[in-house]
């Protein structure tokens, strides 16, 4: 990529927030790189590489979803984080979009995530 | 808003491959085979629904079940029943030059403990429906004879039916509770050589875990090479290969890496105990290489260091094929499975030699393919 295409795509309208309702993603080009944009249930909203780090699966035709939750009581299950999870649609790897993308089995590893904020009503995103 | 797709962007990022895909699965659903089928099991299923039960305690791996969430046809039918999605998503888009279909197991004619008869007529209303609807309109297709092994007479049959079908390239065996090493299974082997097809194995419902299921699925799916690895010596032991010496097994959807441990076990125990199979002639390591190749998924992530080493412990790099197992959830991408920056002689064999040598009838592939 040259430097100009790189000028061009560090800012970017991505919609109207009421384009995207809680617990919906958009799939989004940001200059050369697909974006999965996620809206939490509560409202906020989160952007992803759209590309699982497993197997680069199109995140964006995964889930979101909840999680169960880690617990020392064999058999136990509690589920958490309605909305907030985000499952590849291929090997179903759980990402927190809420905890920079980090990967429940293994947070070391994370998804690459790119700046959101809400500007005048619309979803902008940045690199 | 641009919309990004999955296709057009692995077209841009990716070159193609030359690639025979050896785990493909299509899907038939019920009504689908009912032009297929003879009274009166035709009427068993419009007027009495017959269903097959299945006995999977646990279908919720992923996103869309077993399926890829990505893979369910646009208007809603299910994964894999859908031949121009198939091509769409799979086969255009990775650059198959072949495919080898091994069916979606539901119903399964192989896999039906009681009446042989409905599991026979279903084998062959499968067969016909899958030459007629896959394999006769698409050339990178190729099939699987489906059989019901219950009744080793009638799949013979069966085989003898469709076998010769120049698209045909394997029979599919169950794994069930006689092991493949037995001379029950003898004359399909016969048949299956006579016919140039390939034995092929894949999971169905394994008795993984002393005939039963484990608790969760993570366990039996974790433990699906012991199956794979039961009846692999189990055939050698058996000497089913030296009975049957252009015989070829294909073992689908275990992966391979427990081969380097199987070969060095099965060796230390014939060098120690071959006076209770005299039949065996040679050292088990020797006849896996030359009767039997694995097709790499579900693989393990490895790096390229880690993943020679595995080849090199087989003593050969021969007997691996490149399989996606598309549409199910745990699919290997044919860009992204195997570890980066492997040699280009390599990933030719992995790709496209390996299955191209052992299946007998895919030999009209070889002309006019070279790999980038």
């Amino acid at each position: 990529m040259n430097k100009n295409a790189l000028a061009d795509t560090k800012r970017e309208v991505v919609c109207h927030q009421d384009d995207l309702q809680p617990g919906q993603m958009l799939e989004y080009t940001f200059g050369r790189h697909p974006v999965v944009v996620c809206r939490a249930e509560d409202g906020r909203f989160f952007a992803f590489l759209n590309r699982c780090i497993h197997q680069g699966a199109p995140l964006s035709k995964g889930k979101l979803c909840g999680a169960t939750a880690p617990t020392s009581n064999i058999g136990e299950y509690r589920f958490e984080k309605e909305g907030d999870i985000l499952r590849c649609p291929w090997h179903g790897r759980e990402f927190d979009i809420k905890n920079s993308g980090c990967m429940l089995a293994q947070p070391k590893y994370k998804l690459k995530s790119f700046k959101v904020t809400v500007e005048d009503e619309h979803v902008v995103i940045y690199r | 808003m641009a919309v990004t797709s999955y296709q057009a962007e692995q077209k841009s990022n990716q070159k193609k491959l030359n690639l025979i895909d050896t785990d493909i699965h299509e899907r038939v659903m019920y009504e689908d085979l009912l032009a297929y089928l003879d009274q009166p099991y035709r009427r068993y299923i419009t007027d009495c629904h017959w269903l097959q039960e299945k006995h999977m305690p646990y279908t919720q791996p992923a996103v869309a079940g077993v399926d890829r969430a990505d893979a369910i046809v646009p208007d809603g039918r299910p994964a894999g029943s859908d031949l121009s999605f198939m091509q769409e998503q799979l086969l255009d888009a990775c650059g198959h030059q072949a495919g080898i279909l091994t069916g979606a197991l539901d119903p399964s004619p192989s896999s039906m403990h009681g009446w042989y008869e409905m599991a026979t007529a279903l084998a062959t209303a499968y067969n016909d429906w899958q030459i007629e609807n896959w394999l006769e309109k698409d050339e990178r297709l190729y099939g699987s004879v489906h059989i019901a092994a219950q009744d080793p007479q009638a799949a013979v049959r069966e085989i003898e039916r469709v076998g010769s079908h120049p698209k045909m390239v394997q029979v599919l065996l169950p794994i069930d509770d006689i092991m493949w090493g037995d001379p029950y299974y003898h004359p399909i082997f016969e048949a299956a050589q006579r016919h140039d097809l390939m034995i092929g194995m894949h999971h169905n419902e394994p008795p993984v875990y002393y005939g039963k299921w484990p608790r969760y699925f993570i366990e039996w799916h974790t433990l699906i090479p012991t199956a794979h690895m039961n009846q692999v010596t189990n055939m050698v032991f058996n000497g089913v290969f030296e009975k049957f010496e252009g015989l070829k097994l294909m073992m689908i959807e275990g992966g391979f890496t427990y081969v380097p441990f199987l070969m060095r076990k099965m060796d230390q125990q014939y060098k120690d105990l071959r006076h209770e199979v005299p039949w065996v002639k040679r050292m088990p390591s020797d006849t896996i290489r030359e009767h039997i190749c694995f097709t790499t998924q579900p693989l393990e992530e490895m790096n390229k260091k880690t993943f020679l080493e595995v080849l090199d412990q087989m003593g050969t790099d021969d007997i691996v094929s490149f399989s996606t197992d598309y549409p199910h959830w745990d699919y290997d991408s044919p860009f992204e499975a195997l570890p980066p920056n492997l040699d280009a002689n390599l990933q030719r064999k992995l790709f496209y030699e390996n299955a191209l040598r052992f299946y007998p009838k895919l030999k009209g592939l070889a002309g006019g393919v070279s790999h980038e």
